[in-house]
């Protein structure tokens, strides 16, 4: 019982690491309609270029995070007219085609990292990885780590800030009439290659980011894709493909979910566990928990 | 058409006489697991060419099947010929419960579904007792490579012509293809999308358990990395995308040229065996952009278009890819 509070703090902190691995995913869903294969792999990109300037520049990875944003960024905005070529072709099943084909990138970007970086594990380091905040409560005694924190503030400070250019600003207004109607919002004189390539160059920056935060909590290697992929698509289908406001709470419960399963039972169960849910979701409400997924 | 069942059992003739000709164990091997390839290439195929869902955890129904045979055999002391009908069962399970909530829904989800329940069942394994965890498991061995190499070569050309005679001759493709190009008006036309599509998931599911079970007599150690990796399931993908989705005769092209390329790949270039992974995606990703019909449907397009162009007047030329090749 004395861990009860500990299995809730720990799996809000990491729930909210999750939010930043799927929101931008169920963005670039809601916008193009493609499920991309190689989500973990921006992931584990980005925490490698974290590591990289890490080491290089000695700068603490939570500095580091603008620029790993906009490297990220560029990256995917250039990709993006590759893939939308790929999903607007007159050719075969567009859809079809871009599950290939973010997979084929997937195992591209997965084979470059183990000849690049090797097999091995990294941590990033940082000035707050070594203090924790201790709290105790009746006898009972919960750890924070600062890190965990900060993660968890970086997390909320991004899903506030999409939020804010999402329902404030013209570009937020644009990418939301495109991912209601694509044609009417075309007539409505929207560029929807370009904004999508905005909307894929953030999605990806996003990502790359949070694979920083994950190496300065967790440790990086380069076969950490599938593992971030397939907690990324569990969030979306949870919270409904595309459906944005649901991948916080979605992100909580499979943060909730992993802390009990590491504290109370074992953690080899876990993969087990979120599939069950997935499984569950998808026989009883395939829209999601809200049922407001496209 | 005489000429061509000449040609027909001639190849046949052939492909019986291999192991007579070619006496070389090694090269032996090389054929027979190609046939592995060219069955796991057009199994999966069935879902993806033919209904338009990707199921990139193929690799599932392989590993199922092979640790079926290996758990029965090693636990239940069976002979090999009494697992495959159970592994084929198992598989067919396995299709059944991963398929009844997903294929109701668009293929993002069941691409999804596949993917995840691939890495649970490899983690359950991993975890479990009965099947050894990360030690993997040991058959009793029987070295005889021309037996495996019938075996093979009668599983997968049963299930070639199976795949032949339902998807291109039989109501049953028909049905499917109605489904893949639009499932709503299939609907009003009174076909279940949801059964047929599940329909063709065991028929895509099944011969990969059977496959699974072949292998793991054959190489007689099956671990969760070489039967449920992620590796089953990639080449499977590219085979079938790199040579033609929604033809027969096409990914077991693509597996055919694949499989040659990666044994002269791992043969001569070992050290750089990750460098295959790049290449795995990279002719993925290029033939998504470059070969949309993959290598065979670039082909008889091209075949298509320049008889036409011969025989028929321009008007009545179909725009259509969809004339069966077998």
């Amino acid at each position: 019982m004395e861990l009860l509070p500990q299995a809730l703090i720990d799996g809000l902190l990491i729930g909210g690491i999750y939010i930043t691995i799927a929101i931008g995913f169920s963005l670039a869903y809601g916008v193009m309609h493609i499920i991309d294969f190689a989500v973990g792999e921006w992931i584990m990109l980005g925490a490698f270029l974290g590591y990289y300037l890490n080491l290089w520049s000695a700068l603490d990875p939570f500095i580091l995070l603008p620029a790993v944003f906009l490297a990220f960024f560029l990256i995917g905005y250039l990709i993006q007219p590759l893939v939308y070529r790929v999903i607007s072709g007159k050719k075969g099943n567009p859809v079809l085609m871009g599950l290939v084909f973010t997979f084929g990138l997937g195992l591209m970007f997965r084979g470059s990292a183990l000849t690049g970086f090797g097999f091995y594990s990294h941590s990033i380091p940082s000035a707050i990885s070594q203090n924790s905040f201790f709290l105790e409560m009746g006898g009972m005694f919960i750890t924070i780590p600062y890190v965990r924190l900060a993660g968890l503030l970086y997390a909320l400070a991004v899903t506030m800030v999409l939020h804010f250019v999402l329902k404030k600003t013209n570009f937020g207004r644009a990418v939301r009439a495109l991912s209601q109607h694509r044609e009417a919002s075309g007539l409505m004189g929207i560029n929807a290659k370009r904004i999508s390539s905005y909307v894929y160059g953030i999605y990806v920056g996003i990502s790359a980011m949070t694979g920083v935060i994950i190496g300065s909590i967790f440790t990086i290697n380069a076969q950490m894709g599938g593992e971030y992929s397939i907690l990324a698509f569990f969030i979306v289908v949870l919270a409904g493909m595309g459906y944005l406001p649901g991948v916080p709470w979605a992100s909580f419960l499979l943060g909730l979910v992993q802390s009990f399963f590491l504290i109370y039972l074992n953690p080899s169960y876990t993969l087990m566990a979120v599939f069950g849910i997935l499984f569950t979701i998808l026989l009883i409400s395939p829209k999601g928990l809200f049922g407001r997924g496209v | 058409m005489s000429r061509k069942y000449l040609l027909l059992i001639l190849f046949c003739g052939i492909l019986l006489a291999v192991p007579s000709i070619v006496r070389d164990t090694f090269y032996l091997r090389i054929v027979t697991e190609a046939f592995m390839w060219i069955g796991l290439a057009i199994s999966w195929d069935v879902l993806a060419g033919y209904t338009g869902y990707l199921n990139f955890g193929h690799g599932i129904f392989f590993g199922v099947g092979a640790y079926t045979t290996s758990i029965l055999m090693n636990l239940c002391g069976w002979s090999f010929f009494m697992t495959l009908p159970v592994s084929a069962l198992v598989a067919a399970v396995v299709a059944v419960i991963a398929g009844i909530p997903t294929l109701r829904l668009k293929g993002a989800y069941f691409a999804i579904a596949t993917w995840a329940l691939a890495r649970a069942i490899q983690q359950m394994v991993l975890v479990a007792s009965f099947t050894g965890g990360p030690d993997g498991m040991r058959l009793p061995p029987f070295l005889h490579p021309g037996f495996f190499y019938y075996t093979m070569l009668i599983v997968v050309g049963g299930v070639f012509a199976l795949n032949w005679f339902l998807l291109e001759k039989a109501p049953f493709g028909l049905k499917v293809k109605a489904i893949r190009e639009d499932d709503q008006s299939a609907m009003s036309l009174g076909l279940n999308p949801t059964k047929i599509k599940l329909q063709a998931f065991l028929l895509s599911a099944v011969p990969a358990g059977i496959l699974g079970a072949i292998y793991a007599y054959w190489i007689t150690y099956i671990d969760p990395a070489s039967v449920l990796g992620d590796m089953v399931t990639d080449q499977a993908v590219v085979m079938a995308v790199f040579g033609g989705l929604g033809t027969l005769i096409g990914p077991a092209i693509g597996a055919v040229i694949i499989f040659l390329f990666k044994t002269y790949f791992w043969a001569y270039l070992s050290d750089y065996q990750v460098l295959y992974l790049i290449i795995l995606g990279g002719v993925i990703a290029a033939s998504v952009v470059f070969l949309p019909n993959g290598l065979w449907g670039t082909i008889t397009s091209y075949r298509q278009s320049d008889k036409a162009l011969k025989h028929e007047p321009v008007s009545s030329r179909s725009d259509d890819k969809g004339d069966p090749h077998v």
